[in-house]
């Protein structure tokens, strides 16, 4: 219905002078839409700080405080514009390090390889940046890649928390990734794919969150790890190791690396509600078309699970890292494999 | 040419994506002061002094846990990238299970009885 529209808009622009044609063309094509306004760039962006600001309510709550509430006239919404902007005018000091371009270059890898998993997370059937048949292939291939440039930056640190914080996020990192990718092994085999839209699909009746029930519990956990959140948050320990790989970042690095952060996080949520949660089935709503509501439902249901991992984030201390390696080694992995058996035996049951 | 590349969505958000932190660096270049000064660019030591030179100890007593993990990683990134491919015909489905069932047995047994990987140097071989 949208694009309808665009190609109405389309039309009238076919009057204006071919230099601004083009231009105009290309800001109204329907890829210019995705990737710079939704499910791109200007969606990513705003989703990422209204995120933090939701977070910091949830956790205000649960502290029986109230949390931001002077910047902006509803509940401190631009909180977030003048912390982002407090930040940004801070001194971006670069401590003297062997790997000064390294030190330099890494946030903004880690935020760019964080964005760019937002392209392979569908909100709708057409509402996609890049379909594939191997989505989940693509967006665990830049996962796995995303742990590289914080290694780096904790490396490049050259003092003694940063390399703390770095050593404790490989340890974490080697132990939380396998059950991650057993858990979503049971997915693939129940809805035979690595296509995201053909999993969400597969959920048509039934969320696969009841069949894999297991599996969830397990790729949450993860999840939560993976994200570095409270009770996982060993890497970046303020009140053990200052601030862990990322104790010498300040000014636009920090942000940075915050920034990114959350669209991680974000990104997993998004991943969990639309492999475990049914993605865009929801509910039908009078009077609007099933394209415009279907990103509505994978995004509520996103935010359900962003508003567990906030809860669990104020309610929860901190894990030690024995305990964090020792849960990961003694239950999660055991729970992967045994959720994939059964899953593989009862595939293999309904397929006899 | 040009233009249908950038007719790609894709394209367009990985360059979306690669500005952004440029976009960052360039609004911190604009609004945060430069002075540099020798103690600023010291590396944080919680107010001590920082040395010059050190050698940091690698958390050796958790080593144990890579080993494990690196082998079970690639356990679970065969299982994930053979799933489908397995459940092609009976057999390979039912070659996989068997497979599948061992790992799981063995990975059962081996958390109940390996309890703690943790490695600590005892002295003469009691705790100190």
């Amino acid at each position: 219905m949208m694009f309808e529209l665009v190609k109405i808009i389309t039309n009238l622009v076919e009057s204006l002078p071919d230099s601004l044609r083009s231009i105009v063309k290309l800001t109204l094509s329907e890829a210019f839409i995705k990737a710079m306004i939704f499910p791109g760039a200007l969606f990513g962006v705003v989703l990422g700080l209204f995120a933090v600001w939701y977070e910091r309510k949830i956790l205000a709550r649960v502290m029986l405080r109230v949390g931001p509430m002077h910047v902006g006239k509803v509940s401190g919404i631009l909180q977030l514009v003048a912390d982002a902007l407090k930040i940004l005018s801070k001194e971006r000091i670069i401590p003297d390090v062997k790997n000064r371009y390294l030190f330099i270059t890494m946030p903004s890898i880690a935020l760019f390889l964080s964005l760019l998993l937002f392209a392979f997370l569908p909100f709708g059937a057409g509402w996609i940046i890049y379909p594939s048949e191997i989505g989940l292939l693509l967006f665990f291939g830049v996962m796995a890649i995303s742990p590289i440039p914080i290694l780096l930056a904790g490396y490049a640190s050259g003092s003694k928390y940063p390399f703390i914080g770095m050593s404790r996020f490989a340890l974490q990192l080697f132990g939380y990734e396998i059950p991650m990718f057993v858990s979503l092994t049971g997915i693939i085999l129940l809805a035979r794919s690595f296509d995201i839209i053909k999993i969400v699909e597969a959920q048509s009746t039934l969320p696969f969150i009841f069949p894999q029930f297991i599996g969830f519990i397990v790729f949450f956990i993860t999840m939560v790890a993976e994200s570095e959140r409270i009770p996982f948050d060993i890497p970046t320990a303020e009140s053990e190791i200052v601030s862990g790989w990322h104790t010498e970042y300040s000014g636009v690095n920090f942000l940075m690396i915050q920034f990114t952060s959350y669209e991680k996080t974000l990104a997993l949520c998004v991943l969990a509600s639309l492999i475990y949660l049914g993605g865009w089935y929801g509910p039908p709503v009078p009077f609007v078309p099933e394209s415009i509501i279907a990103p509505f439902w994978v995004i509520i249901k996103a935010l359900i699970l962003f508003t567990v991992l906030a809860v669990i984030r104020g309610a929860y201390p901190r894990l030690t890292i024995s305990r964090v390696l020792e849960i990961g080694w003694k239950y999660l992995i055991p729970l992967g494999f045994i959720n994939l058996l059964v899953t593989s035996i009862f595939v293999a049951l309904v397929s006899l | 040419m040009v233009s249908e590349v950038f007719q790609n969505a894709f394209v367009l958000y990985a360059i979306f994506c690669l500005l952004a932190p440029i976009i960052f660096y360039l609004l911190s270049v604009i609004l945060a002061p430069n002075r540099p000064k020798k103690v600023k660019r010291m590396p944080f030591e919680s107010g001590q002094t920082p040395i010059p030179y050190r050698v940091n100890p690698y958390p050796i007593e958790y080593f144990p846990y890579v080993i494990v993990y690196v082998a079970y990683a690639l356990l679970a990134l065969i299982a994930f990238l053979t799933s489908i491919s397995l459940m092609e015909s009976a057999e390979t489905l039912f070659t996989g299970i068997l497979i599948l069932s061992i790992v799981t047995l063995v990975t059962i047994y081996l958390s109940i009885y390996m309890r703690s990987l943790v490695q600590k140097l005892e002295i003469g071989g009691r705790e100190k």
